[in-house]
């Protein structure tokens, strides 16, 4: 994802360029950051790899294109968006990914390859080939001054959701019945299954879950970037690379790994414009050549 | 029925049946352009050809190392382009140098990629080999001054194709081409075949079927795992090779990720694990292609459903079919 340059840090000087970029790559990374959680719900649980996250999160952002296009409050977006994303990946689940859970993992990534094409052909079927941008409330336009620099209103406001929504996540599985009950699962699936908890409904709820952040992801990003048929795939990789580098399916590591790569990214875009993300790339490499197991290592949930 | 003990993994000699069939498959290939002088079809049968050396190195990957590569064809791309950069920039006329630079340089890149890749275990690998790709796939796509970016590498000059001191034609004839490429895919075939049936092969077989088993006995799992992937970018490198000599242009959309996927549905179509079957993956992969996006614009959807479809149902592939039928004819 390629975050659309402000362009006021002009008149802030030294400064305020660096309080731009440092608030930009915090944006960035918590996209991604939600993104990779996703995956790593997903593959915590069930250990599958679900190639059709960009493309899910893609329908997040142009459902909520859609909404906002039809006259409806981008907060009204905001909720229903994921519902949406959500209801598609628990059609998903039951019709292609719960068939296919005693199979080898080669199968399931090949397999949801193939749900990532069919659901990027989807979108540019329904939505065209046509960048579209999401249309914001007159008061999140603005921009407010910090430090030297113009910075919009929204992107503040997206950091604060962002936190929240981590937040929220975290209470959820620290806290609630459910989320103890995924967080067991992922340790000892036997364990749980034995108490009596039906475990195709956790695998489901992971799968679920984790759609929904995909779809959140996407609404959030909506307004940031041009929603074009690329975006999917440009964030499957760049979760891909969230996720190795901080360990698979460990949700610390995916924190430090996302905040990580959204500095470099974003430093990157701002000196060498094009080939930014080979940057990127190169960083994974030789972070995996010296960890091969990602920072934290092969993650359970916190 | 046949007692002999059998080492698992290593093959015997072929039945005398199947040279045969063989040499009847090559004859009939080798005397198509000669009979039927529709250049559409000789053309078709020379892709569908590239496309199963392709399909068969990833099938080495696949089906024996147990590895997936989501791209192979980056290592196909940046073979072509640089023996279609050696060839503008360097010498026009030298087309064996040109082929061993293009395989040289594919080599030294393939060694770093895979070093990293087979650290990181099974799953990781796959995700990288997506990653690497799509940097290659940038790097192609951004490079302007070199690789003429989006619009491909013009200018391709035509050099003349030697086989064996036998001057076949010039890289503009299809029918030069389609022999040459003939000839090396059946030694590519002839070769990895050997390769696989060899101690070697029967190591990688060990390894894709249980990675921690196969490290106990004393086998260095990332070793052989380095190897089958150098042995697999190799190939690659040699289809990338007939592919810019075939096509005479090479852009980034053959390096793009539907491009991958493409040729990781000939392996799924053709079956995992023999060679053979990717080379009839990859002729009716190409078929179909041909077929459909002449029809919709939408062939990414059908595409998809397709690889859905395969997996669900038919995991084994076309070689799979053949074992059960003849399952279905003993009862």
């Amino acid at each position: 994802m390629q975050i659309h340059r402000t362009g006021k840090h002009i008149m802030g000087g030294t400064l305020g360029i660096i309080v731009d970029i440092s608030l930009n790559s915090l944006v960035l990374s918590g996209v991604f950051l939600i993104v990779a959680i996703g995956l790593n719900i997903i593959y915590g649980l069930s250990r599958i790899m679900n190639m059709g996250h960009g493309a899910l999160y893609a329908v997040g952002a142009y459902t909520g294109y859609t909404l906002v296009a039809t006259g409806l409050n981008y907060f009204a977006a905001l909720i229903i968006a994921p519902i949406v994303v959500g209801a598609v990946g628990l059609l998903i689940e039951r019709t292609i990914i719960a068939p296919m859970r005693k199979r080898s993992m080669v199968y399931t990534l090949i397999l949801t390859y193939g749900l990532m094409f069919f659901l990027d052909g989807m979108i540019k079927y329904v939505w065209g080939n046509k960048p579209c941008f999401i249309d914001l409330p007159a008061f999140l336009k603005g921009t407010i001054p910090i430090l030297g620099t113009q910075y919009p209103i929204f992107r503040l406001a997206t950091l604060f959701f962002i936190a929240a929504i981590m937040g929220g996540l975290m209470l959820f599985l620290n806290k609630t019945k459910v989320g103890i009950i995924l967080r067991a699962s992922s340790t000892i699936p036997e364990m749980v299954s034995c108490l009596g908890i039906n475990m195709n409904y956790v695998h489901m709820g992971a799968f679920v879950l984790g759609c929904i952040m995909a779809g959140v992801a996407g609404i959030i990003a909506g307004p940031l970037t041009t929603i074009d048929p690329l975006m999917g795939g440009e964030m499957l990789i760049s979760s891909f690379v969230v996720i190795v580098i901080g360990g698979l399916g460990s949700l610390r590591g995916a924190v430090i790994a996302a905040i990580l790569i959204g500095f470099v990214q974003t430093l990157a875009e701002f000196f060498i414009t094009d080939l930014a993300m080979v940057i990127v790339y190169i960083l994974m490499a030789v972070i995996l050549a010296f960890m091969p197991r990602g920072l934290l290592g092969e993650g359970k949930f916190e | 029925m046949n007692h002999t003990a059998t080492i698992p993994g290593i093959k015997q000699g072929l039945h005398p049946l199947k040279i045969l069939i063989i040499i009847l498959i090559l004859l009939g290939l080798g005397i198509f352009p000669f009979v039927f002088e529709n250049r559409f079809y000789i053309s078709l049968i020379t892709e569908m050809m590239i496309y199963g050396l392709l399909a068969m190195s990833l099938d080495v990957l696949l089906g024996y190392t147990g590895a997936l590569s989501f791209m192979h064809n980056a290592y196909l791309g940046i073979s072509a382009y640089v023996v279609g950069l050696f060839l503008i920039h360097v010498s026009p006329t030298s087309l064996w140098l040109a082929c061993f630079a293009g395989i040289a340089f594919t080599t030294i890149v393939a060694l770093p990629v895979g070093w990293v890749q087979v650290r990181t275990g099974g799953l990781a690998f796959a995700l990288l080999t997506l990653a690497f790709g799509m940097m290659f796939y940038t790097i192609v796509w951004k490079w302007y001054s070199v690789t003429g970016g989006d619009d491909g590498l013009m200018g391709m000059p035509n050099p003349d194709i030697t086989l064996f001191g036998w001057h076949l034609g010039s890289s503009s004839d299809p029918v030069a081409i389609y022999l040459f490429t003939l000839v090396i895919a059946f030694i590519c075939f002839v070769l990895t075949r050997r390769i696989i049936n060899s101690p070697f092969g029967a190591v990688l077989e060990a390894i894709r079927e249980n990675e921690n088993r196969a490290a106990f006995v004393g086998i260095n799992v990332r070793r052989y795992k380095l190897l089958g992937w150098m042995l697999a970018c190799i190939l690659a490198s040699i289809s990338g090779a007939l592919f810019i000599l075939y096509k005479g242009y090479i852009g980034p959309s053959t390096m793009s990720a539907f491009a991958g996927a493409g040729v990781l549905m000939m392996v799924l179509l053709g079956g995992m694990g023999s060679l053979w079957g990717a080379f009839v993956g990859a002729a009716l992969f190409i078929y179909i292609q041909d077929y459909i996006s002449t029809m919709s614009e939408h062939w990414e959807i059908y595409l998809g459903l397709v690889v859905i479809f395969l997996v669900l149902f038919l995991p084994t592939g076309f070689v799979g079919l053949g074992d059960h039928l003849k399952r279905f004819r003993k009862g």
